[in-house]
C-alpha cells in the first residue's frame, strides 16, 4: 500500500507533494556545494566528532617515541605543572617569549607536528585572549603613557565613575599587560597541550595519584572518562535520529524543547545506567574501597629530567629578574 | 567561565585550592552517607552526564546557538554537595583531556562553578519549590531561578577574581601582571553577559528540564529515590576539618595579601620584610649576580639605549639556545636508555 500524499512514479513526479511545498531542509555541504548556516544539530553532532577525534589523534601522537613520550607519566605531570606555575612568574616579555620558543622546541622533541601545536595554541589564544585584552590597550579603560595617540575628543567626559580622557591613545602600559598577558596564557596553554597530546588519557588520570588526589576522586574520574564516550554515542543518536526525520527547519522554540527533553532523557539513563553500574560491581566483589592495579616505574632518565626542569625554570626566571 | 591559566596569579589559585580541599572533603563525607557504595557509579556517570550536556548546542532566539553549563539542573536532581563532586570531576576532565580551562586556576573554576553555582542554584530552588508536589509549577519556577541567579552569582565571583588581579598584582611600574581589568571593569563586564544572555539561557534550559521530567520521569525529582533507603545515614564527624578550616582562615589573607608581589618571588629585601632576615645563601646568591661578567647585561663602553638592547636580546638567545641544546642532548639520553631497556 502506498503512503497517502504520494503520485505514482508515472507522473515523473517522486517527491510528495507536502514536501515541496514546505521550505527545502538544507542538506550538508558537499564538496563544489553551497555552504549553509549549521544548525544546533550539526553543531553538537561536530563537537561529539571532536572530542572522539581528539582522542583518537592523541592516542596517535602519545604512541610516538618523542622526549615527553618517554618520561614517566607522574613525573611529567608534575614537571608540567611546575613549569606551568613558572610561567605564572614572568613580569618582563622578553623572557616569556623566549620561554615560549623554548616550548616550541620541547614539541618538536616530542614528535607533535609544529603545524597542529602551533594550530592550537597560537591561533586559539590570540583569538580568546586577544579580543579580552584588546580595550585594555586603551587609555579609556586603563589610563597610562600614550604611545599612540589615535583621536582627540572636544573635551574631556566623565560618566559615572568613568573618566574618559580628550584623546583615545594606545598605552605603554595597556601594550604590555597585554602582551603580558598572551604570551602567559599561551606558555600555559602549549604545556597544557603538550601534557595532553603526549600522554594516554587513562594513564594521566592514573598518573594524578602522586598528587596525593584521594583515591575516590581518581575512580570517579577514571570511570567518569570511560561513561562520556557512551554519553557523547547516546547523545550523537539521539540528534542524528531526529536529523533524519526533519523535512523542514523547525522553529527555534520546539528546538530549544527537543535539547531539554534530550537533557532529560539522557538524565533518566544516565541514573538508570548508574544503578545497574554499581550492581555489577556489586556483583563483582566491590566493598566500597577502589584498587587500582597500575604501577609505574621510574628509570634514572626521569629524575635527570626533574632537575633539568629545575635548572631551566630557575634560569628563565633569574633571566626574568635581571630585568627588574 | 572557565578562567583560563595565566589570568590568575599562582597565588590566588593555591588561595582557592586552600578554599576547596575543605569543600570536596566535606561533599565526600555527604554523599558517601547519602548514597553508600552507590555513589561511585552515580558520581562518575552523573559527571560524565555534565560534561556531555555542556556540549549541547540550544538554539537562541537570535538564530544562533549558545552552550548551557547545566550546574543548575545537576543541584536541582542530586542536591549540592553531589553536584559539587560532579561539576568538579566535569571540570577536571575539560582542563586535563581538552585543554578547556586552565591547569592551575582549576581551583578557582571549581570555586565559582562547582561550589558557589550549586549551592546558590539549589538556596533559591528550595527557597521558592519549598515542599511542594514534585508535578508543581513551584518546581520548575524554582529551577528557573535557581538556574538564572547561579550562574549570575558564579560570574560575579568570576568578574571580583579577576577584578582584583590588576589591584594585588603589577610591576613597580603599575602595569598589571595578569588580568589587566580592575573590578569597576571585570565585574560589570562579567555580569552584563551573564544578566543578559547565559543567566536567561541556563533558566530556561533548567526550567524545560525540570518540566520534561515532572512530565516523563518524576521519580528523579525526589531526591530519595536515589539513595540506598535501607540503611540509616551514619553521623559525619567534622572536627579534623574544623581544624583545618581555622588554619585555612589564618593562612588564607596572608597568601592573598602578600605584599603585592605573587608568592615565592621574593627579592632579597621583600625577604627580610618578611623573614626579618635574609637567607644567608639568597645574600651569597644576590652578591654572586652583581659581580656577573656582563653586569646588568651590557658590554664596557656601550651605553646607548639600543645597544644594551641588542646586548639583552643576544645574551637571552644565547641562553635559549643552551637550553635548547640541553633538551635536545636529554633526548638523546633517554633514546639511548629505551634502547638498552629494549
Amino acid at each position: 500500500m502506498k503512503p497517502p500524499g504520494f503520485r505514482p512514479l508515472a507522473d515523473k513526479q517522486p517527491i510528495p507533494i507536502w514536501l515541496q511545498e514546505k521550505t527545502p531542509f538544507p542538506m550538508p555541504r558537499t564538496a563544489g556545494g553551497r555552504s549553509y548556516r549549521r544548525g544546533f544539530i550539526e553543531k553538537t553532532l561536530a563537537s561529539i566528532a571532536d572530542v572522539v577525534k581528539n582522542e583518537v589523534f592523541s592516542d596517535f601522537l602519545a604512541g610516538r617515541q618523542g622526549l615527553l613520550q618517554g618520561l614517566d607519566p607522574r613525573v611529567k605531570l608534575i614537571s608540567i605543572l611546575f613549569l606551568i606555575g613558572t610561567a605564572g612568574l614572568f613580569h618582563h616579555i622578553l623572557p616569556l617569549l623566549l620561554f615560549n620558543l623554548w616550548l616550541f622546541w620541547l614539541a618538536r622533541s616530542s614528535q607533535i607536528p609544529i603545524k597542529t601545536f602551533a594550530k592550537r595554541v597560537w591561533i586559539v589564544v590570540p583569538l580568546f585572549t586577544g579580543i579580552l585584552v584588546f580595550p585594555a590597550l586603551f587609555n579609556v579603560v586603563r589610563p597610562g603613557t600614550p604611545l599612540l595617540v589615535l583621536f582627540h575628543f572636544q573635551h574631556a567626559v566623565k560618566l559615572a565613575y568613568w573618566d574618559i580622557p580628550r584623546e583615545l591613545a594606545i598605552t605603554r602600559e595597556g601594550l604590555t599587560a597585554a602582551a603580558l598577558l598572551l604570551l602567559r596564557v599561551g606558555a600555559s596553554v602549549s604545556l597544557a597541550v603538550l601534557l595532553t597530546l603526549t600522554t594516554r588519557w587513562n594513564v594521566l588520570l592514573k598518573a594524578l595519584s602522586v598528587l596525593r588526589i584521594p583515591s575516590v576522586f581518581l575512580t570517579v574520574l577514571e570511570m567518569s572518562y570511560r561513561y562520556i564516550f557512551l554519553l557523547l554515542q547516546t547523545t550523537s543518536d539521539m540528534f542524528m535520529a531526529r536529523r533524519s526525520r526533519l523535512a523542514e527547519r523547525s522553529n527555534s522554540r520546539e528546538e530549544r524543547r527537543f535539547v531539554t527533553s534530550a537533557m532529560g532523557t539522557l538524565w533518566g539513563k544516565t541514573t538508570a545506567l548508574s544503578h545497574e553500574v554499581h550492581s555489577a560491581m556489586l556483583a563483582r566483589g566491590y566493598t566500597g574501597s577502589p584498587r587500582s592495579l597500575f604501577r609505574f616505574e621510574m628509570r634514572p632518565s626521569d629524575w635527570v629530567w626533574m632537575v633539568l626542569v629545575f635548572i631551566i625554570a630557575l634560569v628563565f626566571v633569574g633571566g626574568d629578574r635581571v630585568f627588574g | 567561565m572557565h578562567i583560563p591559566d595565566g589570568y590568575l596569579s599562582p597565588t590566588t589559585c593555591l588561595a582557592f585550592g586552600a578554599a576547596m580541599v575543605p569543600a570536596w572533603t566535606v561533599a565526600v563525607k555527604k554523599v558517601k552517607c547519602w548514597l553508600r557504595s552507590s555513589y561511585v557509579p552515580l558520581m562518575a556517570i552523573g559527571a560524565a552526564f555534565s560534561f556531555t550536556i555542556m556540549m549541547y548546542n540550544v538554539p537562541i532566539p537570535d538564530g544562533t546557538t549558545a552552550h548551557a553549563v547545566g550546574g543548575g539542573l545537576l543541584a536541582v536532581v542530586l542536591g549540592p554537595w553531589a553536584a559539587m563532586i560532579c561539576i568538579t570531576i566535569a571540570l577536571a576532565i575539560q582542563a586535563l583531556l581538552f585543554g578547556d580551562g586552565g591547569v592551575w586556576t582549576f581551583t578557582a573554576n571549581c570555586f565559582n562553578m562547582a561550589l558557589v553555582l550549586p549551592f546558590v542554584s539549589y538556596w533559591v530552588y528550595r527557597l521558592i519549590s519549598g515542599n511542594s508536589d514534585p508535578a508543581a509549577t513551584r518546581r520548575w519556577v524554582g529551577a528557573a531561578a535557581g538556574g538564572f541567579f547561579g550562574l549570575v552569582t558564579a560570574a560575579l565571583f568570576a568578574g571580583v577574581e579577576l577584578g582584583l588581579q590588576p589591584i594585588l598584582f603589577h610591576t613597580a611600574k603599575g602595569v598589571p601582571l595578569y588580568c589587566p581589568y580592575p573590578l569597576a571593569v571585570a565585574v560589570p563586564a562579567m555580569l552584563f553577559a551573564h544578566l543578559l544572555i547565559a543567566g536567561p539561557l541556563e533558566a530556561v534550559v533548567t526550567a524545560l528540564v525540570v518540566r520534561y521530567l515532572q512530565s516523563y520521569n518524576r521519580d528523579l525529582l525526589s531526591l530519595r529515590t536515589l539513595s540506598d533507603a535501607t540503611s540509616p545515614p551514619a553521623s559525619i564527624s567534622y572536627r579534623k576539618l574544623w581544624w583545618a578550616l581555622g588554619v585555612v582562615i589564618v593562612l588564607a589573607p596572608l597568601g592573598l595579601l602578600a605584599g603585592g608581589t605573587a608568592w615565592g618571588e621574593w627579592g632579597a629585601e621583600e625577604m627580610r620584610k618578611l623573614l626579618g632576615f635574609i637567607p644567608a645563601g639568597m645574600q651569597r646568591l644576590s652578591g654572586t649576580w652583581s659581580h656577573a661578567p656582563l653586569p646588568d647585561y651590557s658590554l664596557p663602553g656601550s651605553d646607548s639605549f639600543w645597544s644594551s638592547a641588542i646586548v639583552y636580546i643576544l645574551c637571552a638567545l644565547l641562553a635559549v639556545g643552551i637550553i635548547c641544546l640541553l633538551t635536545y642532548l636529554f633526548s638523546r639520553f633517554q633514546a639511548a636508555e629505551r634502547k638498552e631497556l629494549s
